[in-house]
Formats: structure tokens, C-alpha cells, sequence
């Protein structure tokens, strides 16, 4: 009864304070039971102190999460998915319409040496560890989805323990040897005037026609570019960011990261299937020149004539000069 | 079915750390981890400092749940947000997703990768046994399964941090608001337990300086 009366004289007197007009302390701006002010205020992780804080959680409710949820489980794993997927279909009808891309002359028996040891050395590292980066973080994002249909929830638990163990042991090796394949290649993957030609024909990968370039077409320099540096660089420093949680980053740091991440790879994985297929079954002679460093002679006139006649001027034989200009620098 | 909910009332929540510290002892959690936090805002600033108690809020639409990628989360009956440690791989993608910071991961191996994710259980354990030795291990004491609600709010000394049935829990929230008027101290009856109302409070302030 006491109570009921104090409530309803304070009623009394902050109507009688509002309708005058003073407000000299604080107002009250809310209602006092109302605490979407509170939880307002909180999201935004203004003037709020948290009595534990971790150094990769200074905010205790976090709206970003939300974000990050929806991008992940949405375009990433739906449109990822399919862009994969799609590139896949289209190299196998590239296949069938285009067929194996042949030498049109015959094999002369003269190799000339395409790549050295330890640029082989270094790619294969690369490729080694693109395919086992590759293959564990698919499991991450689709096994869920996929293979615990298949095998149970128990025995995915155990092979996606393994992923991730690998993944994060490997994704450094990765990062490393990319530095040096970068290192390696980037001279003759600048650009050289012949390579607007090979843009004008689009590589002749339809016509059927050979377009005459310098050590790497544009088409490899493309994937040098766009895939090993700027997709590498990319997994490869978010990667670090992901895997060494205890260097200061924030969980917003990380999300971030990891969208950044998870769409970098699967664009890098799309591409890399094109850069799979032509390498091995795609095209005689290829796969060769990368497991012995040498290529028939046929090959390198067919397919890099420009890059034929210097190796062959370097060699002693009579070279044609190329017609195509060439910066200086360019070897 | 209940589906239990926790709910802190921030008009009552003296930041005590009392549900912090009845958490952590009640399930032995290991060092660095918190299964429950206490935030406050606007700290010091006379007349609008609100603290309030926060853990896993045992979503209806977990984020935990739906970026799981080895799907390790379940609900049980009562609503409560539940995971499997012997499947969790570490991978930290709950504690990305998650709005309140809750699962948490202890630093294992040389290079100090995440262990297996803990979180609040709502003092419902895990997929074990209940109250088995290797659910306590795993997930501390599962006292749902003794007819018992969490500690945290069981033991909170104002009645800010309630659990359990979200029915029951509005009820009472309910009578609350419909009782009380004013903000922060004068809610948890300062007359009742110092006398004098702000008169007397406003001198014990000044003779502490």
C-alpha cells in the first residue's frame, strides 16, 4: 500500500516536472523497463566495458556475425558451388567438341629445355599443395552438405579433423613456395606486344589456330597474374590471418578474412581447372614439359614460336627473326 | 515442453560477477574460457550505467548451428543449444557467426590451434550419459537432468539473471514491470535494505570521499 502510494506520488511529480519543463537531471529517455537502449547501445559496443575480455572479442554483441553467416552459408557455398561445378561441365564439352589439342606436325626428337629443376621443383610444390588445400577446404564447405550423406556424422567428424589439421600445416608451404614460383616467373610474364594478338584471337582455343608468343602465352600469363599472384596472394595472406588466431586480429578481422578467403579460393580453384585440364589431358606434350622440363622441339615451334626461334638462336641454328617487337627486359 | 530461455534484467544486474563465478566453479571450466560474461555500459556515469549478464542465449535460429561445418550442434527437447566436443574440429566458425561470444576455444599444441569449442550447456551437459563422468569431463554439471535450473541464475544474488521456462520467465518479468517504477538501484528496494531513500544515499556517498 506504502508502495503503491510513493509510485504513484513519483508518477505525480515527473508528470508535474515534464509539463513545467525541468529537466534538470538526466531525462529518462526510454521507458525504465524498456532496454532496447541497453541492447542498442551494446551492438554498437559504445561506452561499455566488459569485465573479461579475450583479444580477439572486445565487443560482447556482435552484429557482424550475422553478415558473415550470410555470405558464407549463401553465394559463397551456392554460388561457389555451381561456378565450380559449371566449369567443370565446360571443360568436358570443351573436350568433346574441341578434342585433344594435337601437335600438327610430327615430333622432331629434338627437345629444348622449357622449364629448369628448380622451377619444376617449385611448381610442383605449388600444385601439390594447391590440390591438398584445395580438396580439405572443399570439405570444410561442402562435406556437410555432401559427404556426411555418404559416410555418417561420426566419420566426417574424423576426416574433417584431418582437413583442417592439413589444411592449416599445409596452407603455409603453400604461401611460401608461391613467394618463390611468383619470383621466378614474373620476368616472362610481363607483358609483350605479341600478346595483343593472341587477346585479338583469344588464343585460337576455338579456331584451332596456333597464335605465335614468347615463352608464355597471354592465356599463361593470365593465370600467372589473375591465379598465382593475385588469388595466391590473396588465400595466402588471409590464410595467415585465419591460421594464427593469436596476433591481435578481431573476430570482425577474421570474418572478413575468411569471406575474403573462401571466395578467393573457389575463384581460384574454377580457374585452376582450366589451367588442369590443359596441362595434362588437354593437350599433347604439356604435361611433359613440366614433369621433364623439356619439350619436343614441334611443340615449342607450335606453340611458342617466338620463344622456338630465340632458343634455337641461343643454341646455334640459324633463328628467323621473330617479326614481333619486344620490350627490353624481357628475356 | 519448456523452452528454456535465460533472461537478465538489467534494472537489477549490479555487475557482482556472481553468475561468472558460480558458472566457472560449478563446471570446473578450464582457464582462459568464460562460459558467461558480464558487460556494462556507460560505467561510473551516475544514473546510467546498466550492466547486464551474458552467455549462450540458446537461440531458436542458432548462427553456431548453421555454420557448423562437421554439424555438431543439436536442440534438445527443452530448447537448449546443445554440441558434440568429440566431433568439434576447432575450426572457430561458431565463434565467428556467434552474437554474443559465446563458444569459445582453449589454445592447444605447439602452435597454439584451437581445441574443442566450449560453450554455456545451460547446465544440461552433452550427448554423454547423463551425469556421467565423461559429460562432466567434457561439459561440467548437467543439472537439467538433476531437475534443477543453471546456477548462474539460480544463485544471482538481485534475481537480474532468470533461466529457465520462457513462459514462466516472462510471467515474472511481467509482474515486474507492472510493479516497479524508476531506474536502477530503487528497483532492487534500496529503502527496503538501507532506509532513507537518495537522502541517505547521497550522504554515504559523501562520506566515503
Amino acid at each position: 500500500m506504502c508502495a503503491h502510494l510513493i509510485v504513484m506520488l513519483r508518477t505525480a511529480l515527473l508528470a508535474a516536472v515534464l509539463g513545467l519543463g525541468w529537466i534538470a537531471a538526466p531525462a529518462v529517455s526510454a521507458p525504465p523497463d524498456n532496454n532496447a537502449d541497453v541492447y542498442r547501445a551494446v551492438r554498437e559496443g559504445s561506452a561499455q566495458s566488459i569485465t573479461f575480455t579475450a583479444p580477439a572479442d572486445q565487443m560482447l554483441i556482435q552484429s557482424e556475425g550475422q553478415t558473415w553467416r550470410q555470405w558464407r552459408n549463401g553465394p559463397i557455398t551456392q554460388i561457389g558451388g555451381w561456378v565450380l561445378a559449371g566449369v567443370f561441365i565446360a571443360l568436358v564439352l570443351f573436350r568433346l567438341i574441341r578434342g585433344k589439342i594435337k601437335l600438327e606436325g610430327p615430333p622432331t626428337g629434338r627437345l629444348i629445355q622449357r622449364f629448369t629443376t628448380v622451377e619444376r621443383m617449385t611448381h610442383w610444390t605449388v600444385a601439390g599443395t594447391f590440390v591438398l588445400l584445395a580438396l580439405t577446404g572443399l570439405t570444410l564447405l561442402f562435406g556437410k552438405h555432401v559427404v556426411i550423406p555418404l559416410i555418417g556424422y561420426s566419420a566426417f567428424s574424423w576426416l574433417a579433423a584431418l582437413a583442417k589439421n592439413v589444411h592449416n600445416f599445409i596452407g603455409p608451404l603453400f604461401f611460401a613456395a608461391t613467394l618463390v614460383m611468383i619470383a621466378l616467373f614474373v620476368r616472362d610474364n610481363l607483358w609483350q606486344s605479341i600478346d595483343a594478338l593472341w587477346i585479338r584471337k583469344a588464343g585460337g582455343l576455338l579456331s584451332g589456330e596456333h597464335v605465335p608468343s614468347w615463352r608464355f602465352n597471354f592465356g599463361e600469363k593470365t593465370w600467372f597474374w589473375l591465379g598465382v599472384t593475385g588469388l595466391g596472394l590473396l588465400v595466402g595472406i588471409t590464410g595467415l590471418v585465419l591460421d594464427f588466431p593469436g596476433y591481435g586480429q578481431i573476430r570482425q578481422d577474421m570474418q572478413l578474412a575468411h569471406i575474403l578467403h573462401a571466395s578467393g579460393a573457389l575463384i581460384f580453384m574454377a580457374l585452376s581447372l582450366g589451367h588442369i585440364y590443359i596441362g595434362s589431358v588437354g593437350m599433347e606434350g604439356a604435361l611433359e614439359s613440366m614433369k621433364t622440363g623439356y619439350v619436343d622441339e614441334t611443340w615449342a615451334k607450335e606453340h611458342h614460336e617466338y620463344w622456338y626461334r630465340e632458343a634455337k638462336g641461343a643454341t646455334g641454328a640459324a633463328p628467323a627473326a621473330p617479326t614481333g617487337a619486344r620490350p627490353s627486359g624481357a628475356h | 515442453m519448456a523452452r528454456m530461455k535465460f533472461l537478465c534484467d538489467t534494472e537489477r544486474c549490479i555487475e557482482c560477477n556472481g553468475c561468472v563465478t558460480a558458472c566457472k566453479n560449478e563446471h570446473e571450466v578450464p582457464w582462459g574460457i568464460q562460459r558467461r560474461r558480464v558487460v556494462t555500459i556507460n560505467d561510473g556515469v551516475v544514473g546510467q550505467e546498466k550492466s547486464m549478464s551474458v552467455a549462450c542465449m540458446h537461440c531458436s535460429d542458432a548462427p553456431c548451428m548453421a555454420v557448423c561445418p562437421v554439424d555438431v550442434f543439436y536442440r534438445t527437447e527443452d530448447g537448449v543449444v546443445l554440441h558434440d566436443k568429440d566431433a568439434c574440429i576447432g575450426c572457430g566458425y561458431c565463434f565467428y557467426a556467434c552474437p554474443f561470444g559465446a563458444p569459445q576455444f582453449p589454445q592447444e599444441g605447439a602452435f597454439g590451434q584451437r581445441g574443442k569449442m566450449d560453450k554455456c550447456t545451460f547446465c544440461a551437459g552433452g550427448p554423454e550419459a547423463d551425469g556421467s563422468d565423461a559429460e562432466f569431463e567434457k561439459y561440467g554439471r548437467n543439472r537439467l537432468a538433476e531437475g534443477k535450473l543453471p546456477l548462474c541464475a539460480e544463485m544471482c544474488s538481485t534475481k537480474a539473471l532468470l533461466g529457465g521456462d520462457g513462459t514462466a520467465l516472462a510471467d515474472i518479468f511481467r509482474e515486474r514491470v507492472v510493479r516497479r517504477g524508476g531506474t536502477g538501484a530503487e528497483l532492487i528496494g534500496w529503502n527496503t535494505a538501507y532506509g532513507g531513500g537518495e537522502q541517505k544515499r547521497e550522504q554515504t556517498r559523501g562520506g566515503d570521499k
